[in-house]
């Protein structure tokens, strides 16, 4: 919770409990000040129902030789009654909660749509001009250098671990979603819009909402630049389970002013130096099971050595083995499950139309740049000596 | 008094008095068609069962104490070293057989979902207490098909076997819920998860036979005198839920059929990449356990309107209401199950599921106030059974309202799937029916087992078991609300504190019910002997010794006044000098 920013605005204190947070757009602030009124009916029918319990209890308590006083077994009035006043309240709750609904999932023909791609575990967005974000940030808030008291040593402590990719939208903006799953069910939720809707494989769904103004204090750091620009970031989380990194499937909507935005999705969409473009692909998509430092993962490490890496033969589920070359690369990547490597589960889904031919290009040049049997030895040069030692005591 | 002459009988023994001889104890009790030993065999069963369930729940709390995170630090030497904090789990990763920490959180609260809900709550109430006390409350000598009886209790054993094996195997990772296309696709090589769909298949089979046997049961069985109106509420809870069994169970069957096909033989039904649709499997499951929310939760109803009613003296306000209430939350209740996936489904169902969602919640308004009002100028005992009804209203009443904001579609759109649901359908199962289950058992734990528990431990096992309840599962609702998505190994550092919280919480419960195990044990090694009738109840099953003798009665009771006429008749075993009339008893029937 962001105490100060709580402060500075007039919810009540309670709705500040609940949310934490602003809801970011008007059909959001809708959906708690509803929520907040189904709260106060409740909490006063609950505290009647306590109150009138806690007298009964005290006033009634047994005492030695005193009969219970006979009361009427039933009264129709009574009845009546606490039958229609609940009937005629959740008619009411009803009826706000369809129009609730009607704001969230509607959204006006002119809104800019957003195509989302999902898989266990990323999150993709394509921009309306065909480019998506390669940029990313840590899961933890504070993602800079903590400094801790650890163990012994009094050392310094960095965050590390999985980066997660930052999906750039512009201010005061309707924006669409068209989403579909390349896999099981997921399920896309931006909190602060207060809406999930599932992603399917089988069909495209979605949702729409408003983003909202920045205010002048909405300040973020752009990791490419380490430079603060105007922005305010929310988290994005899968919601329906979809397996084990189903609690790091997350990603994060950075609100921005247009002209951050146009700058963004511009550079995005011009070519790159493919070692770079498949870096930034890997860590957009790929990291969440595919390690570059030969950490284990759902599915083998890009790193050589131990049998793995670029150019060394893959020992596969059937016992039979395949020279990891640009075929191989390639049909892993677009049929997954055609070669698997012993040892692992056949969990990827196939990334045939979500990876261009430039992208898959740029993946295989980076798998390369990273083995040390690959052209560019140089960049590796101070793993390579270690690795190539381990990998040749490998036994297949 | 309803029968006349019992002296003739008075040397024919108690149920559980066997044969001499530990093995032909052991045989007797397992060929025993006895309602009673199998309601006992029942309960044993599935406090075993709740004993694992609850097991996996502490390790779900306690991998969730801290988030997890790879942190880069300097040791000693000033080397650079990698490391994960945080995976609690992580020492159970080669036991179970798991690729991860995070899978192995994955199974342990599929673990806890599958075996709390197949396993111990859908059977808990109806199939021991049930077991146990309905044939008695009708006054007959055991259920229609003792036999049947005694096979229902070995299907649910077998099933039981079946998802130990599948956990013994290392569990499976799909969700207490299956969905697919994850539940046919994961751990495609390993037969544990269709064991585990195997095991809730079979376990249907023993809930629609016990359905079936009391639905007859009380259709047929009733005591010369007992009019439909004339039984208790317990009884109306079961027979409700009884119907739903029957009804409900066998499209879960069927859908885990399916599923297993699809496993096994890849005949695509519900798996887009065979031509099958995810979404029509989540109709199927619902249409099965959106009623048997209902099977989980009228049982507990009807065990809170016999505790209210007898341990504050009064007759229950508004029978009809409760009786009538309960068939129709049954009814309705089939019609709901669209509620559960309103974010998979068209906006036009969606409506159509958020309206009659709000028909379900009226009927069980209606028996809150019922059980209110029936306290009002009753004679209120605070004891262990009273205490746990006190404790239902309090967290059921929660349980309730907080689904309001569910059944509401603006604001269900962001709750769905977080730990605010978690939080609300733990206060309406846990804070309803295990609540309403203990305070059930401490009920007629004199009539079960003949002795008297120690009435100071069960109150402390109580309130440990509220307080602990309430601290894990109230932070829920914030964590909510805030943003926490549900089934997440790991969280964003905002969220630590109340999920600290929730864990020790959760602690708290633990000891509430290590107390009441200590309380039980004491009863049954050196417990004081029950009365016939120690809480002055006018149902039939305080007419009978206690415990009671293997065919019930001495003779076949003829029922001669309510179930809750406590202000015109003095209960069966007391004398009148210690149980004062009112002067003016209510004119009202």
């Amino acid at each position: 919770m962001n105490m100060p920013l709580l402060a500075s605005t007039n919810m009540s204190f309670l709705q500040r409990i609940f949310f934490g947070n602003h809801g970011a757009s008007e059909a959001a602030a809708w959906s708690d000040g509803l929520f907040m009124m189904i709260f106060w009916f409740s909490a006063v029918c609950f505290v009647i129902l306590m109150a009138l319990m806690v007298i009964f209890v005290v006033k009634y308590r047994r005492k030695p030789g005193v009969a219970a006083q006979p009361s009427p077994h039933h009264n129709l009035n009574l009845e009546i009654l606490w039958t229609v006043v609940p009937s005629a309240s959740m008619l009411v709750m009803f009826v706000l909660g369809f129009e609730g609904y009607a704001m969230k999932m509607v959204a006006p023909d002119s809104a800019m749509e957003l195509k989302v791609d999902a898989w266990k575990w990323a999150w993709k967005v394509t921009y309306p001009n065909g480019a998506s974000s390669p940029e990313t940030k840590y899961i933890s808030f504070d993602d800079n250098m903590l400094a801790l008291e650890a163990g012994e040593a009094d050392a310094l402590i960095e965050t590390m671990g999985l980066e997660y990719p930052i999906f750039y939208v512009p201010e005061d903006t309707a924006v669409k979603l068209r989403m579909h799953s390349q896999d099981v069910i997921h399920s896309f939720w931006i909190p602060e819009f207060r809406t999930k809707m599932d992603v399917m494989p089988n069909r495209y769904t979605g949702y729409g909402f408003q983003t909202p103004k920045l205010k002048s204090t909405d300040m973020v750091l752009d990791q490419t630049t380490m430079l603060d620009i105007p922005g305010r970031d929310m988290w994005i989380f899968c919601a329906e389970y979809c397996g084990d990194e189903h609690s790091r499937m997350a990603a994060t909507l950075r609100i921005v002013p247009q002209e951050i935005y146009e700058a963004k999705i511009k550079e995005w969409g011009t070519p790159k130096d493919p070692i770079e473009l498949g870096k930034t692909i890997h860590k957009t998509m790929c990291a969440i099971c595919h390690s570059v430092d030969g950490s284990p993962g759902t599915g083998p490490t890009w790193k050589s050595g131990n049998g793995y890496g670029f150019g060394y033969d893959a020992a596969l589920a059937d016992g039979t083995t395949a020279p990891r070359d640009a075929n191989y690369l390639r049909e892993s990547i677009l049929d997954p499950n055609a070669k698997v490597v012993a040892g692992y589960v056949p969990a990827m889904p196939s990334f045939q139309g979500q990876l261009s031919d430039v992208e898959i290009d740029g993946l295989i040049a980076y798998m390369q740049s990273l083995s040390d049997l690959g052209p560019n030895q140089e960049e590796t040069n101070e793993e390579t000596p270690e690795a190539a030692d381990t990998a040749g005591s490998e036994s297949p | 008094m309803s029968y006349a002459d019992s002296n003739a009988h008075h040397e024919e023994g108690s149920y559980f008095s066997g044969p001499p001889g530990m093995l032909a104890k052991i045989w007797q009790w397992m060929t025993t068609v006895d309602h009673k030993k199998i309601g006992v065999m029942y309960l044993f069963a599935i406090m075993f069962m709740f004993f694992i369930g609850g097991v996996a729940a502490l390790a779900v709390r306690y991998e969730l104490l801290d988030p997890v995170r790879t942190v880069q630090m300097m040791d000693a030497s000033g080397e650079e070293m990698t490391i994960v904090t945080g995976e609690r789990l992580a020492g159970l990763k080669d036991i179970m057989n798991a690729r991860s920490a995070n899978e192995v959180y994955n199974r342990m609260f599929t673990l806890h979902g599958a075996v709390m809900v197949f396993m111990f709550i859908v059977p808990s109430v109806p199939a021991s207490l049930g077991n146990f006390f309905l044939p008695i409350m009708l006054g007959a000598k055991d259920v229609a098909f003792p036999r049947l009886n005694l096979l229902s209790w070995y299907i649910y054993v077998t099933g039981c076997l079946f998802g130990v094996l599948s956990i013994l195997m290392g569990g499976v990772d799909t969700g207490w819920t299956f969905y697919t296309p994850y539940s046919t696709t994961t751990d495609a090589d390993h037969w544990r998860v269709v064991l585990m769909i195997l095991a809730a298949f079979i376990l249907g089979f023993s809930s629609i036979l016990t359905g079936m046997n009391f639905v007859v049961s009380v259709h047929k069985l009733r005591a010369p005198g007992m009019g439909w109106f004339d039984m208790p509420l317990f009884l109306w809870g079961v027979y409700a839920t009884s119907i739903i069994q029957v009804l409900a169970t066998p499209v879960i069957g069927i859908t885990l059929l399916l599923l297993v096909f699809e496993r096994l033989f890849h005949i695509g039904i519900f798996d887009p990449s065979m031509g099958g649709d995810p979404v029509l499997y989540q109709h199927f499951f619902w249409f099965y356990s959106h009623p048997v929310v209902y099977v989980m939760i009228l049982p507990a109803m009807g065990i809170i309107s016999e505790l209210i009613a007898v341990h504050s003296r009064k007759h229950i306000f508004g029978y009809r209401a409760i009786a009538f209430s309960s068939l129709g939350i049954a009814g309705v209740s089939f019609l709901v199950w669209g509620h559960h996936i309103f974010t998979a489904m068209g906006e036009l169902a969606a409506i159509l599921f958020s309206g009659l969602t709000f028909l379900v919640a009226i009927p069980t308004a209606i028996k809150v106030f019922n059980w209110l009002a029936t306290l009002y100028k009753g004679s209120i005992a605070i004891n262990t059974p009273m205490l746990y009804a006190l404790a239902f209203l309090f967290t059921f009443s929660i349980g309730g309202l907080t689904g309001l904001p569910l059944a509401t579609l603006a604001t269900d759109l962001h709750l769905h799937d977080t730990y605010y649901v978690v939080a609300h359908f733990h206060y309406v199962m846990m804070g309803g029916t295990v609540v309403a289950f203990m305070g059930g058992i401490h009920h007629w734990w004199p009539k079960m087992f003949g002795k008297m528990y120690n009435e100071k431990g069960g109150m402390l096992g109580c309130i440990l078991v509220f307080v602990g309840f309430n601290i894990t599962f109230f932070t829920q609702f914030f964590l909510g609300t805030q943003g926490m998505p549900r089934r997440y190994a790991n969280y964003v550092d905002e969220f630590q504190t109340l999920h600290q919280i929730s864990t020790y919480g959760s602690w708290i419960i633990l000891l509430g019910f290590l107390v009441h195990l200590g309380v039980f044990i004491a009863s049954l090694i050196s417990g004081e002997k029950a009365d016939q009738n120690p809480w002055g109840g006018l149902t039939l099953e305080w007419e009978t010794e206690s415990p009671p003798i293997e065919h019930n009665f001495h003779h076949e009771p003829v029922v001669t006044h309510g179930p809750y006429d406590f202000d015109k008749v003095v209960p069966p075993g007391w004398d009148p000098k210690d149980y004062p009339l009112p002067a003016n008893p209510s004119s009202h029937s």
